[in-house]
């Protein structure tokens, strides 16, 4: 009786102590709802890296993983981009406020984590980048100049010539034009400020410089320049 | 012994039930009857009673309301002891309880044993299908997450095509115009009261009628039923070729639901409860949401029919499927059972299956709906943009922000409403493309007036340049022989002011 009692409890024992650890068992933590997700990783790879690429670097829009951007920018100005978009750029509003779909805390939680993953004090190496923000009106002719002068010995080449293309220029806004002119985009290659002269020796842009060749890649601009082609009814008849 | 024999005499006495027991259990069937092939229905029978003694388990935690429901799931799933066990066993009870109940009706089917007298079984048995089924959808909506929400709210969205009576049906569906509180309640009343008395009554007359009319006889090619002769020629086999059905037949019967039930307790252990998944929250739209898989196939048929189709479809293929069933018996109702000599029942069921799990397997593979998060989530293969020219890169990006990557995937990623788009410029000249992207057409939304000029030209340029290094992409002849004579060419991507 009692050996058959024990060979009862037995098994009972074991399936009770080690059903824990069956492959079904549920040991995750429920899901948690979208706007209570604060890790950084997570919310950029969700919301941003479509965009900016994997870890900040080689996606199509500005390279956010470049630690001399995250030293041009402060905090404010990222939270106006992130939490508005950008004006005049495919650049989505991500605050509910504004139709977006990240609180308060979350874009905070990128920007800090941007800081902390991208950031670095040295960025600039102790030069003195132009400030972030045009702080006088610029000039066309000069920019012009200045253009041919510090841009073109690179953007001369055919298939770098876009950068003057209406249709280009009709898609991106003046700070995204003066951003990737000062911090560079070292992913695609493109200089920061400090470029070399002719003789390749650092000359950096001036401030002024660089709001004079904003200026006048602004002048460019001209949507109504680019007509779509009309829209032909294909004929069949592809190679 | 003789003081339990007393007992057990007292209330035979007032019961009378020892002789109809004797006589179901003991009644002959033919011999070739007790064949493997028919252990289905019993095993259906086994798990329908699996299912109301977890279900009666389940009850105790539960709690029917929309606020509590999701996270009673969860102290079932991580406080109770066995609680996700017991979740497990009942979830996947239910699917083992459809396949059996579709395989149960395969088989009959194929065997020719709806045929004369057993019309009504079948009939039956069609009505017992239809209430599995709704036992297995209300039983998803009761766990009341993002699956469930989504899930009944396209199973609603089927209902509001109803011509007429729609709205109206909807509205006593969900116990108002929308899924809320009562829409929970509502279903926990249909799973627990409603359908299972329901379905209780009918097998009772079910398994009645199978015990009364016999184990239909394995069909021989060439035995034909007749209305006239049949019942004489049934017994005739019963009683010369005969055996009882407990033992003879039963223990397969026995043997076949107890593998049944270890299979059930297998995977429970291993796979787990199904969910609950996120909460469930209309304005949680960052979810890919999937039916459980009995219903898995209508969304795949859902998300392949044009637009224009669907609504008759919706309203019509249910009642069709239910009449078609519904008719067997009194269209083929005599004649030949063995599948040797019924080329046409055995190719339609073939074709069913077939496609049962054609569609399955592609609700499966592919999401039924658009990847909502691929826009911002999926990332563009780093190679496709090491060549880009500014002007790509901003295509690239209007690509991304125009949500084509939710229903286009790329390097692997994205919806898979639309073809994958990785080598789209060895299909397409840029002119198709662009005539596409602006007029649209079949799924593919029209994007000309949401998409200026510039855009346009962007997007196509960075279109232009998908295909593989190796293999050059499509152009126009005619249109080629125009840009070497020097006219402009239309919006190449390499354009230049
Ligand atoms: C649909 C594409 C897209 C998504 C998704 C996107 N961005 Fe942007 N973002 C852009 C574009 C385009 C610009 C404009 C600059 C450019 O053209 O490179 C931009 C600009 C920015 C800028 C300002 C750059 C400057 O000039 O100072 C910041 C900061 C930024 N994005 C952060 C984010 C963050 C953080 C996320 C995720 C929450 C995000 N972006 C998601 C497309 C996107
Ligand atoms: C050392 C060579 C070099 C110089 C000098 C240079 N660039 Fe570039 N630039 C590049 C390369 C390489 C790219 C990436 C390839 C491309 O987009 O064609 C690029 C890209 C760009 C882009 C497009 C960025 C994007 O996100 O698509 C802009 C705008 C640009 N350059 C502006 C300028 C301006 C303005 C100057 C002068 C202040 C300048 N560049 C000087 C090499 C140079
Ligand atoms: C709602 C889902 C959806 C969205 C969003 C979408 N497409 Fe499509 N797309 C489709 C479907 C479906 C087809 C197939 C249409 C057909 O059968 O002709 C298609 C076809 C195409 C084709 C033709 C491909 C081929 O091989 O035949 C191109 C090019 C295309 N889409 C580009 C885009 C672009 C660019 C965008 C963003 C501006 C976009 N699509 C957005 C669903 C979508």
């Amino acid at each position: 009786m009692r050996r058959g009692a024990l060979a009862l409890v037995l098994p009972l024992v074991f399936a009770l102590t080690g059903c824990g650890r069956l492959p079904g068992a549920r040991a995750e933590a429920t899901p948690a709802r979208p706007e209570d997700v604060l890790d950084f990783h997570t919310l950029y790879s969700t919301n941003c890296q479509a965009c900016h690429g994997a870890n900040g670097h080689n996606g199509p829009a500005m390279e956010l993983g470049n630690p001399e951007y995250q030293a041009l920018v402060d905090d404010a100005t990222l939270r106006k981009w992130i939490s508005g978009g950008m004006p005049g750029t495919e650049m989505p509003a991500f605050a509910q406020s504004a139709g977006g779909m990240l609180t308060d805390a979350q874009i905070n939680a990128i920007i800090a984590g941007m800081r902390k993953e991208w950031g670095s004090p040295s960025a600039f190496a102790g030069a003195t980048p132009p400030p972030y923000a045009a702080t006088q009106a610029g000039d066309v002719r000069r920019g012009q100049q200045a253009y041919q002068a510090r841009c073109a010995s690179c953007h001369q080449k055919p298939s770098r010539q876009q950068v003057t293309s209406p249709a280009y220029l009709s898609l991106v806004s003046d700070q995204a034009l003066r951003t990737i002119i000062i911090a560079g985009r070292p992913d695609i290659g493109q200089p920061d400020w400090r470029l070399t002269d002719a003789n390749g020796s650092a000359r950096p842009l001036a401030a002024q410089d660089v709001t004079d060749i904003v200026t006048y890649l602004g002048s460019l601009r001209n949507p109504a320049a680019v007509s779509a082609a009309p829209i032909p009814v294909p004929r069949g008849g592809t190679q | 012994m003789p003081r339990l024999k007393r007992i057990y005499d007292w209330f035979e006495q007032r019961l009378q039930v020892e002789g109809p027991v004797k006589e179901a259990v003991l009644h002959k069937v033919p011999r070739n009857t007790a064949s493997w092939w028919y252990v289905f229905g019993s095993a259906a029978f086994t798990l329908l009673m699996l299912q109301i003694v977890t279900g009666i388990l389940l009850a105790l935690v539960y709690v029917p309301s929309a606020a509590e429901a999701w996270n009673s799931l969860n102290i079932l799933n991580h406080q109770v002891p066995l609680g996700w066990f017991l979740r497990a066993i009942h979830a996947w009870g239910s699917n083992f309880m459809v396949a059996v109940v579709f395989i149960h009706m395969a088989q009959v089917f194929l065997f020719g044993a709806y045929k004369f007298p057993r019309e009504l079984t079948w009939t039956v048995g069609v009505f017992l299908l239809l209430m599995t089924l709704g036992m297995a959808f209300t039983g998803q909506v009761l766990r009341f997450d993002q699956d469930a929400y989504w899930g009944l709210g396209i199973g609603v969205f089927i209902l509001s095509r109803v011509p007429w009576a729609g709205g109206a049906l909807v509205h006593l569906l969900l116990g108002g115009p929308t899924i809320a509180g009562e829409t929970l309640t509502r279903f926990f009343a249909l799973h627990v009261f409603v359908i299972p008395g329901m379905l209780l009554f009918l097998v009772a007359v079910h398994v009645w009628m199978v015990l009364k009319l016999g184990i239909n006889e394995w069909p021989m090619p060439g035995r034909l039923v007749r209305k006239e002769t049949y019942i004489a020629e049934y017994n005739k086999l019963a009683h010369e070729d005969g055996i009882p059905f407990v033992p003879g037949a039963f223990w397969k019967d026995l043997i076949f639901s107890g593998a049944v039930l270890a299979a059930v307790a297998i995977c429970a252990a291993v796979f787990g409860p199904s969910g609950p998944g996120g909460q469930p929250d209309p304005s949680i739209t960052q979810t890919v949401p999937k039916p459980d898989f009995p219903f898995l196939w209508i969304y795949a048929v859902l998300s392949y029919l044009p637009p224009s189709m669907e609504t008759p479809f919706i309203v019509l293929a249910p009642i069709a499927m239910v009449a078609g069933l519904l008719a067997v018996p009194f269209v083929a109702g005599e004649g030949e059972k063995s599948w040797h000599r019924r080329p046409i029942a055995v190719l339609a069921l073939s074709m069913v299956a077939v496609s049962w799990a054609v569609f399955t397997h592609l609700a499966m593979l592919t999401p039924w709906s658009p990847h909502m998060n691929a826009w911002s989530g999926d990332t563009l293969p780093v190679e496709y943009l090491r060549e880009a020219t500014p002007l790509v890169r901003q295509g690239a990006v209007i690509f991304q922000a125009k949500q084509c990557r939710n229903c286009h995937s790329i390097g692997g990623h994205g919806g898979e409403r639309g073809p994958t788009l990785d080598a789209v410029a060895t299909r397409m000249t840029p002119d198709q493309m662009r005539y596409k992207v602006v007029t649209g057409g079949g799924n593919m939304p029209a994007y000309g007036k949401n998409l200026s000029p510039p855009e346009i030209e962007a997007l196509v340029s960075f279109l232009e340049t998908l295909h593989p290094k190796n293999e050059p992409p499509a152009f126009d002849a005619s249109q080629q022989a125009a840009e070497s004579s020097g006219a402009p060419a239309a919006g190449s991507g390499s354009r230049t002011p």
